[in-house]
């Protein structure tokens, strides 16, 4: 099975100030094409870094990511951005929708900074995707006009709309309630099953893991253990021991 | 490619969105840029206008397109605009020929003229030494046997009655001031004048009467006011030729190989006119072209005033006849039993709103025809007295061949302030060594046996010796009277001279001091310069070549002032925009960091960010910049259509005439869209570089 990511022995340390803090230890992390795999731990374990080295919006202090075959390391702001935008798809915690374009047109816009396809073309495929989530109805609203839900789906509508390889989804449900974030949850796995698109999302929701192929659990900027779903929901939660 | 235009299409879509989101900063800045935009239209549309008139007036009056002159000058050549009477000190360029020759072999040039500028202290038209003279010229005649007996005992009565008003002056101001204001001399004059000793003998010996007068009387009539003249010395054919607003009024043109003076219309109206009649006139165009009222403007008021008390110049010039018809009129016009005409005239000349048009046409329909309106007539003779370069007094007498105008300068005193002299005369004036005089120099030097006279002695040694020359010599500090009786004995030989023609070849040969240079193409002015000092150096003449604007002075920097004026304005202007903007532009980049960090995280590079602040800002400075533009023009169309009127003498030069009618130049349009789009992009540089240093990993906003 090919690793769509490859993370090895990764550290990542944040200066702030005078004082270094290291966010990742020594982190190491395969993850197969077609996985759904959630990425668990408390505040502070160093989750969302670990997306971000993923995600390609930082490199590593020490280490290597392999996202795609390319290390990320070795590339230029320039090709990191080309990497994002043609590789990887993103969903946020919160949403961050364009507020001043409408929902085809916050669908649209990776289509158009690809440049890739014709004005019809575009039209198509973000409409079919709309229709997928559920909101092609709300093509023409602003995203101020949607539900938290329904604006998680535009995200997600736009994070899958130039049919990346892979998907981050940073807390995807923390902002809604949960019949919301089940049905975003259910949404995804979907596509991920449908379209074999690969899916890393962190989250620190017992009720999520359900969800994953497996459960990468974080502590202090460590990976502590990767187990499938059932365990991680038998543990009970996260290795710490701390209920969510 | 086609998705670069769809980016873009994204690009002005957000950029727009978020202009309109925030409009209340849009307005602001774009209220600034339309501001800026609309002064920039505006101002140089004026200033181009008043440059193109300007040019028109200066070019085409005297100027011409370049000016030319010797190198070796101490003074920088102005041609125009001197506000002083100093004329500048040229050193003359020897050969006029040449100097064409020379110029006229640059490709650029169309046409030469000669020039040499200077002024003189003219003491013309004193009443009562015009009265004398017709007196002298009556009793000459009378006693020769001719039968003038008529005119002659009109003139007589004529020269008794200007001894009254004098006298009668002289008693009112030592009433006004006191006894010692009119010394003893003067008033012993006025009684001997005004004797019957004097007067009884006079039919039978005139003449050393009339020198008593000439001498003494004649110089208390204070009207002899001098004539400040400012003259350019020209070839009237090829000035007439290259300056074709220059019109005659009165007269004609001074004939070829003529000596001769022309009156620029507007001195002969201020100096030579009857100052009450030019008081006149000026409170008539007061009234009637600017509309002003004797009750409310004090200087209508003014000279109304002094009309009513300067009623001296016109009883000068009453002889008995004419005071008895000014009685009748005056007492019929004013309904009055005064039989003193002195008061009358006061009476007549304190004129009110009411009554002012009336007595103006009066003046002009009745009075004026028995007056000598002007103290030089077309056709009299003009004596110029002039220092020339080396400290002599030289004199020229010159008949004044009329009046010229340079049209639509009509008023202007700028324009206005040279008279013309044929070339010939002004070298003579100037101390020139002309053909004639270096005729004479050689044969002082055969007497004297000198074998060389340099041009600057060339003067000493003509009119160093007083037996010899025509004029005497007089330093600087001479006297005028002393100077006056001693060239009595030339002044014979030089009226022949004054009406002699002379060879128009003469007009080549000598000297000038500077030239007027026409050029074809008036684009191309620095470059013939240049070419035209080359030209100068090569032919052995060092040369100045100036543009007309530095000839012209003062004047011709005036507009290179406003520009600089209007351009600091827009300066500060749009450095006020360029700062606001880039505020508006960075506050809106802080503000949307987080999405800013969403384009990036989604694969926008950042270009596609900067593109984004640059149309925003592009946005807003075309749109208002187009808006202030569009204002801008409509409002040059409308003053354009209207026009400025002139207010003041140096507007309506400035303006080319009594308007400016600014007209509107796609430059002007085009000049201010370059500057508000350049301010608008350079203003989204600095939000720019904020904007692209935002990382991606703003929009992951976890609590990590």
């Amino acid at each position: 099975m090919n690793h769509i990511v490859s993370v090895s022995n990764v550290s990542k340390n944040y200066n702030l100030g005078q004082v270094v803090v290291p966010a990742l230890r020594g982190v190491s992390l395969d993850v197969a094409e077609g996985e759904f795999l959630a990425i668990a731990g408390p505040s502070g374990s160093g989750k969302t870094t670990l997306l971000n080295l993923v995600g390609c919006v930082d490199t590593p202090s020490a280490g290597t990511v392999t996202v795609d075959g390319k290390q990320t390391g070795q590339l230029s702001e320039r090709d990191l951005t080309r990497l994002r935008l043609h590789t990887i798809g993103f969903i946020f915690q919160s949403f961050n929708l364009v507020s001043v374009l409408s929902v085809l047109q916050n669908v649209e816009l990776p289509l158009l900074l690809q440049r890739a396809l014709s004005a019809r073309e575009r039209r198509e495929r973000v409409l079919a995707l709309l229709d997928r989530v559920g909101i092609r109805e709300y093509s023409k609203h602003r995203p101020s006009e949607l539900s938290g839900g329904q604006r998680q789906r535009v995200a997600i509508a736009r994070a899958l709309v130039t049919r990346p390889k892979l998907v981050l989804a940073d807390e995807p449900t923390a902002n809604l309630d949960s019949v919301t974030g089940t049905n975003i949850l259910n949404l995804m796995k979907e596509l991920n099953q449908s379209e074999k698109t690969t899916f890393i999302f962190s989250t620190h929701d017992a009720r999520v893991w359900a969800y994953a192929s497996a459960v990468v659990r974080l502590a202090d900027g460590q990976v502590q253990d990767r187990v499938s779903a059932e365990e991680a929901v038998r543990a009970g939660g996260l290795p710490t021991g701390r209920p969510v | 490619m086609r998705g670069y235009l769809d980016t873009l299409k994204v690009i002005a879509l957000i950029a727009l969105r978020n202009l309109f989101a925030s409009r209340l900063k849009t307005l602001i800045v774009g209220g600034i840029i339309l501001f800026g935009s609309l002064l920039v239209v505006v101002g140089t549309a004026l200033v181009d206008s008043v440059d193109a008139s300007m040019s028109r007036s200066v070019i085409g009056s005297v100027a011409g397109h370049i000016q030319v002159y010797s190198s070796k000058s101490k003074d920088e050549l102005t041609v125009m605009g001197g506000m002083n009477m100093e004329s500048p000190d040229l050193t003359p360029i020897d050969d006029f020929a040449a100097l064409r020759r020379t110029l006229l072999g640059v490709p650029n040039v169309k046409a030469v003229v000669p020039m040499g500028l200077s002024s003189a202290i003219v003491t013309a038209g004193n009443t009562v030494d015009v009265v004398l003279e017709r007196l002298r010229d009556l009793a000459r005649r009378r006693l020769a046997g001719e039968d003038v007996q008529a005119a002659y005992e009109s003139e007589k009565d004529h020269v008794r009655q200007i001894i009254k008003v004098l006298s009668a002056d002289m008693d009112n101001v030592r009433k006004i001031q006191n006894e010692k204001a009119i010394s003893q001399d003067d008033l012993a004059a006025a009684a001997k004048a005004a004797s019957e000793e004097l007067w009884a003998g006079f039919d039978r010996d005139p003449y050393p009467a009339l020198e008593f007068l000439e001498n003494r009387i004649a110089p208390l009539a204070s009207d002899a006011d001098m004539l400040f003249l400012r003259y350019l010395g020209t070839d009237g054919d090829a000035f007439a030729k290259s300056f074709d607003r220059m019109k005659i009024v009165d007269g004609t043109a001074i004939p070829r190989g003529q000596r001769g003076f022309l009156f620029s219309k507007w001195v002969y109206e201020q100096q030579v006119k009857l100052k009450t009649a030019l008081r006149l006139d000026r409170i008539n165009d007061g009234i009637s072209k600017r509309s002003k009222t004797i009750a409310r403007s004090e200087e209508l008021q003014r000279w109304i005033k002094q009309n009513v008390t300067e009623v001296k110049e016109i009883m000068l010039q009453l002889d008995g006849q004419k005071t008895a018809s000014f009685r009748r009129l005056l007492q019929g016009e004013l309904g009055s039993q005064q039989s003193d005409v002195a008061k009358l005239l006061s009476e007549f000349f304190r004129v009110d709103d009411a009554n002012f048009a009336h007595r103006y046409r009066f003046f002009y329909d009745k009075l004026a025809p028995q007056l000598e309106l002007y103290r030089v007539r077309v056709g009299d003779m003009l004596t110029i007295k002039s220092f020339t370069r080396s400290g002599y007094v030289q004199s020229v007498k010159l008949r004044v061949y009329g009046t010229f105008v340079f049209e639509g300068l009509e008023d202007s005193h700028i324009a206005g302030e040279l008279n013309l002299m044929d070339m010939v005369s002004f070298r003579e004036l100037y101390g020139s060594l002309t053909p004639e005089r270096a005729r004479e120099v050689q044969e002082i030097k055969t007497m004297a046996g000198m074998k060389e006279v340099s041009r600057e002695q060339a003067e000493a040694e003509l009119f160093g010796k007083p037996d010899l020359g025509e004029t005497a010599p007089i330093g600087r500090a001479g006297d005028e009277a002393e100077a006056v009786l001693r060239s009595l004995a030339g002044r014979q030989q030089r009226e022949d001279r004054a009406s002699q023609p002379y060879d128009p070849a003469q007009l080549e040969q000598g000297d000038v001091l500077n030239a007027a240079v026409i050029v074809k193409d008036p684009r191309r002015i620095s470059r013939t310069i240049k070419d035209i000092e080359a030209a100068g150096a090569k032919a052995g003449i060092p040369l100045r070549a100036i543009t007309w604007q530095k000839a012209s002075g003062l004047v011709g920097q005036f507009v290179t002032m406003i520009r600089a004026v209007l351009y600091i304005s827009v300066l500060i202007i749009f450095a006020v925009a360029l700062v606001i903007i880039n505020n508006a532009l960075v506050m809106a980049t802080l503000e949307r960091m987080p999405e800013i960090g969403t384009l990036r995280a989604i694969g926008a590079q950042r270009r596609f960010l900067l593109g984004m602040l640059l149309v925003e800002a592009l946005a807003v400075g075309v749109l208002f910049g187009s808006l202030g533009a569009l204002l801008g023009a409509g409002i040059v169309g409308v003053i354009g259509a209207a026009g400025i009127p002139a207010s003041n003498d140096i507007l309506y030069f400035l303006f080319s005439g009594p308007r400016l009618h600014p007209s509107l130049s796609p430059a002007n349009v085009i000049i201010s869209l370059a500057i508000v789009l350049a301010v608008s992009a350079i203003s989204s540089i600095y939000p720019g570089l904020l904007a692209m240093r935002v990382s991606p990993r703003q929009a992951m906003q976890s609590d990590d």
